[in-house]
């Protein structure tokens, strides 16, 4: 061991590696704040190597897309593991990198000299949102394409570039194969190239200008300006002292990195493990009914637009996200006050308050907003799924319910696939009067309807047995044939 | 900064780091592993039962071929496959019947009435129409033999597909 590290240093000098990058002196009295760069870093080595994993066993193409998640699902060493691990690393990816944001905001960390290390920054936020955008599309079910067609239509709002914009993201006019194809190949080839890049950039410069004092040592006596011809100087001089504490990058700050990183991934596995990944009905372009909300990350902006006009609309759901973009870029260039200590400046605790409890209380009133009906025909069949959208077509919801929706001429139906058969309920919608002689339903029967779509429709009914678990109890009993 | 406790801060965060991050990585790396080589190790088959007919219409003297379709899971993909096999029996009670893919490179073998045999025409491998073992040719093992049952007079033999081109009958 000592003698293969001698025969690597004489070659690569890790000796010298070790004395830049390990025993580097860094600032004193840094927090466990510090700590979420390094957390979201490790978050992505964990989507990186599930996603990899997942990649093995996954087909981009609307035919299989499903299919293959459900093999994953149900067929693969630890599938479920792995989806969950990697659905829940994503929203943890999101939190910890808003978190580290709004820590390095708070602190002034985006002044001199980082500037150009907040820009990648944010382009590092960017691709992340980007990640989890055409991530949920992947597995193909109906939050994955309602969610998409929404996400898209949004786009398309934009003034004079919109039409452009939605046929770019869907490589198409319509939301379809090569939406999936291109979604795929951004989520899981360029995007972490993407990704990879800038975080090498970000760390390259977080080695090269060292981590971020604590606001306090790098106030006193400063000029007002960090545009002042003698901030450098005066920077120089406050950040130098900074590191008279003697502590270095390891084990002082690597070792509370791991720390938080571990704990962090062990809440990541065990909710994984534990509550796997979503996966609902295939995406079924033909369905009406279903309400796609969007990840909760994207509540915000999804609540807001249920606040305002319509014709405020494209201004909101485009306008905000891209002013918030333009303010994060702008930001270190326009905020040169030499002052870092977030209660000392107003305006930024003001903003940063205002957006926080802005996007806190959108994502309550989402939260308490009731919430879409769970699709509980999770396994509908294609011919179930056709006699849904018979059922829609037909307006049947004029006269019935189906779970609390519909009219209350007819029989609410929500449960009568656990009261009668199919073969009942094609009789029946075939001519009501030979079953009850007063019912006011209308046959439907040919020419209404042909034998095919009657039983379409009767097959989906039968799949409706109300509260799960039932198991369906019939009590059917058919008119005695009429003599010929 | 070198006091005592300093010290003793420092240890812990230096085996902070060494057990915090392999255990990050390893908690990511385990489920991904074994996803990954689960298919190395996978040794379960199903028996597929194939109704090849009624047992007392194969003709004693000649093979007789029985194509059917199989339906296989392929990963997340249902396919259809043409396959085939030859039945082979002296005493239309005990019968022999034979994977209709040639054991070198499994191409489809044809019955030569002339030769009496099995002929494979990729390669012209020759095989005993009885025992299915090799007359000549490259094939390095005889024709791979299926189990059989009869169950009330109707023939069917349990399909596999074995690995070509090797001197053992190992199951693919």
């Amino acid at each position: 061991m000592a003698s293969l590290f001698r025969w690597l240093d004489e070659r690569v000098n890790l000796r010298g590696a070790k004395r830049d990058l390990l025993d580097r002196e860094v600032p004193d009295r840094l927090t466990w704040w510090h700590t979420l760069g390094s957390a979201t870093l490790t978050v992505f080595l964990v989507q990186l190597i599930t996603g990899v994993t997942l990649a093995t066993y996954y087909s981009s193409s609307p035919d299989h897309a499903y299919e293959s998640i459900q093999f994953i699902n149900r067929q693969v060493a630890s599938g479920m593991l792995l989806r969950g691990i990697h659905h829940w690393g994503a929203s943890a990816m999101v939190v910890l990198i808003i978190a580290h944001v709004i820590r390095v905001f708070a602190v002034g960390a985006y002044k001199y000299p980082r500037e150009i290390n907040w820009l990648v920054g944010v382009g590092l936020l960017v691709v992340v949102l980007a990640f989890s955008f055409t991530g949920y599309l992947l597995p193909w079910d109906q939050k994955a394409y309602w969610a998409t067609a929404v996400g898209t239509n949004i786009a398309g709002t934009t003034p004079l570039l919109g039409g452009a914009l939605v046929a770019l993201l869907r490589g198409g006019s319509e939301l379809g194969a090569a939406t999936l194809a291109r979604f795929y190949a951004f989520h899981a080839l360029w995007l972490p190239l993407l990704l990879t890049a800038l975080m090498a950039l970000h760390i390259i410069l977080v080695v090269r200008q060292g981590i971020a004092a604590r606001p306090k040592a790098l106030e006193d006596g400063a000029p007002g300006s960090t545009a002042d011809p003698a901030y450098p100087a005066y920077y120089r001089g406050a950040y130098a002292a900074t590191k008279r504490g003697g502590q270095r990058f390891w084990p002082d700050v690597l070792g509370k990195d791991a720390i938080v990183s571990a704990v962090v991934v062990i809440a990541i596995f065990a909710l994984g493990a534990a509550l796997g990944a979503p996966l609902e009905a295939p995406a079924d372009p033909t369905d009406t009914t279903y309400i796609p909300r969007p990840e909760w990350y994207f509540l915000p902006i999804y609540q807001l637009l249920k606040l305002v006009p319509g014709s405020f609309e494209s201004a909101i759901a485009v306008g905000v996200p891209t002013a918030l973009l333009l303010a994060l870029v702008c930001l270190p260039f326009f905020d040169r006050g030499s002052t870092r200590n977030l209660l000392h400046r107003p305006l930024a605790l003001a903003s940063l308050v205002f957006i926080l409890a802005g996007s806190g209380f959108l994502i309550g009133a989402a939260g308490r907003a009731p919430q879409p009906k769970s699709d509980s025909s999770a396994a509908l069949s294609s011919v179930e799924r056709a006699g849904r959208a018979l059922y829609q077509s037909q307006q049947c919801g004029g006269c019935h319910r189906i779970a609390g929706e519909g009219g209350d001429i007819g029989p609410d139906l929500s449960d009568v696939g656990a009261r009668h058969s199919a073969g009942w309920i094609h009789s029946f919608i075939e001519l009501p009067s030979r079953f009850h002689a007063e019912s006011r339903m209308p046959a439907y029967g040919p020419p209404t309807l042909s034998h095919q779509e009657i039983e379409e429709l009767a097959q989906y009914l039968s799949s409706l047995e109300g509260a799960p678990g039932h198991e369906p109890h019939y009590y059917d009993s058919f008119p005695a044939p009429r003599s010929p | 900064m070198t006091t005592a406790p300093a010290t003793e801060r420092r240890r812990f965060l230096r085996w902070a780091t060494a057990i915090g991050g392999s255990l990050a990585l390893l908690l990511a790396f385990v489920p991904s592993l074994r996803a990954f080589l689960s298919p190395a190790f996978r040794r379960k088959r199903s028996e597929k039962w194939i109704r090849l007919g009624a047992a007392d219409q194969f003709d004693t003297s000649v093979p007789t071929k029985v194509d059917f379709v199989d339906t296989e899971n392929d990963a997340w993909v249902a396919i259809r496959r043409l396959r085939n096999v030859w039945i082979s029996t002296t005493d239309g009670e005990h019968f022999t019947v034979f994977n209709g893919r040639c054991t070198h490179l499994g191409c489809n073998y044809a019955f030569d009435k002339a030769a009496n045999v099995f002929r494979c025409p990729c390669h012209t491998g020759y095989f005993d129409i009885k025992t299915g073992s090799v007359l000549g040719g490259p094939p390095p093992r005889p024709l791979d033999t299926l189990s059989v049952k009869v169950e009330d007079g109707i023939l069917y033999a349990d399909y596999q597909d074995f690995r070509l081109g090797i001197a053992s009958k190992v199951t693919v």
